[in-house]
C-alpha cells in the first residue's frame, strides 16, 4: 500500500496535487488502481454563527498530528484492502474557497475506494489533532468545538 | 509544505505538559515542565496533574489526553520524560 501524507502551511491546488500523485502512481506501482475516490474540502465563506468569515486558522500538534494521520490512514486502508492513499491537509491561515483537505484513495473496486475515502475523512476530522478557529470580518474570533454534521 | 516536524522533548526527570488552541488560551500558557519527583509523584496521572495545575473545565467532558503523542487514558501513570498533552475538542478536515 502506498501512502503519502503532507501538511501544507500555504495554499495548495488539490487538482494539481492529485494529477501529480496519479502520475507518480502510474510510474511507481506494478498494481494499477481501477477505481479512485477523492474528497476535496474547502473553507466556507460563512462562520458557524452565520456571520461573514474572514479566514479559518488551523492549529495542529506538530509531531502527533503527522503520526496520528499515518495511524488512521494505515488502519483504514488495511481494513479496506486499498492500493494507495493520499492525504493533504492545510495548517495555518486558510481563506474562504481555499482547499483545507484532500483525501484520495486508489483501489481495485469502487466500493472499497469510496468507503475508505469516506471513513478516513471522518476519522481524521475527529481523531487527528487539528483545531479550527474562525476569524470573522469584524475582527472577532472563536475556536470551534466540533465538526459540521455529515 | 511540512512533512515532518520535530519538537524538543522533555528534560530527563521532568514531564513536559502541552496545551493547545482554546484550552491554551483559557489557561494562559502553552507549555510547562513538571519536575517529577520519584518520591512524591510516583504513579502521577494526567487527571491528577489537571487538578494540580488548576486547568479550566471538566477533563472528562471535552478534553482528550495524549502521552508521548498517542491518545491515552487520563488515569495512566506518567513516567519522567513523558510528553503529556491536553487536547480540546478536535475539528480537523
Amino acid at each position: 500500500m502506498q501512502l503519502r501524507i503532507d501538511l501544507h502551511s500555504t495554499g495548495f491546488e488539490p487538482l494539481v496535487v492529485l494529477t501529480r500523485w496519479q502520475d507518480e502512481q502510474q510510474h511507481r506501482s506494478n498494481v494499477q488502481s481501477a477505481a479512485e475516490a477523492f474528497f476535496i474540502g474547502r473553507v466556507r465563506g460563512v462562520a458557524a454563527d452565520g456571520r461573514e468569515l474572514e479566514a479559518l486558522e488551523l492549529e495542529h500538534y506538530p509531531g502527533m498530528t503527522e503520526l496520528q494521520l499515518e495511524r488512521l490512514a494505515l488502519d483504514c486502508c488495511n481494513r479496506h484492502g486499498v492500493i494507495s492513499c493520499l492525504v493533504q491537509h492545510r495548517i495555518g491561515r486558510v481563506l474562504p474557497g481555499e482547499a483545507i483537505v484532500l483525501v484520495a484513495i486508489g483501489a481495485d473496486r469502487r466500493g472499497p475506494a469510496q468507503r475508505c475515502c469516506q471513513e478516513l475523512l471522518e476519522a481524521l476530522k475527529h481523531h487527528a489533532p487539528f483545531w479550527k478557529r474562525e476569524w470573522r470580518a469584524d475582527g472577532s474570533s472563536e475556536w470551534l468545538s466540533g465538526n459540521t454534521p455529515l | 509544505m511540512v512533512s515532518v516536524v520535530f519538537m524538543a522533548g522533555p528534560c530527563a526527570g521532568e514531564i513536559r505538559i502541552l496545551l493547545f488552541a482554546g484550552l491554551r488560551e483559557q489557561a494562559g500558557w502553552a507549555e510547562q515542565q513538571w519536575p517529577a519527583n520519584p518520591n512524591d509523584d510516583a504513579g502521577l496521572t494526567p487527571r491528577q496533574l489537571w487538578l494540580k495545575l488548576q486547568l479550566p473545565g471538566d477533563l472528562d467532558q471535552a478534553v482528550r489526553v495524549s502521552i508521548n503523542r498517542q491518545f491515552a487514558d487520563a488515569d495512566t501513570p506518567l513516567q519522567p520524560g513523558d510528553e503529556l498533552a491536553f487536547l480540546p475538542p478536535i475539528s480537523g478536515g
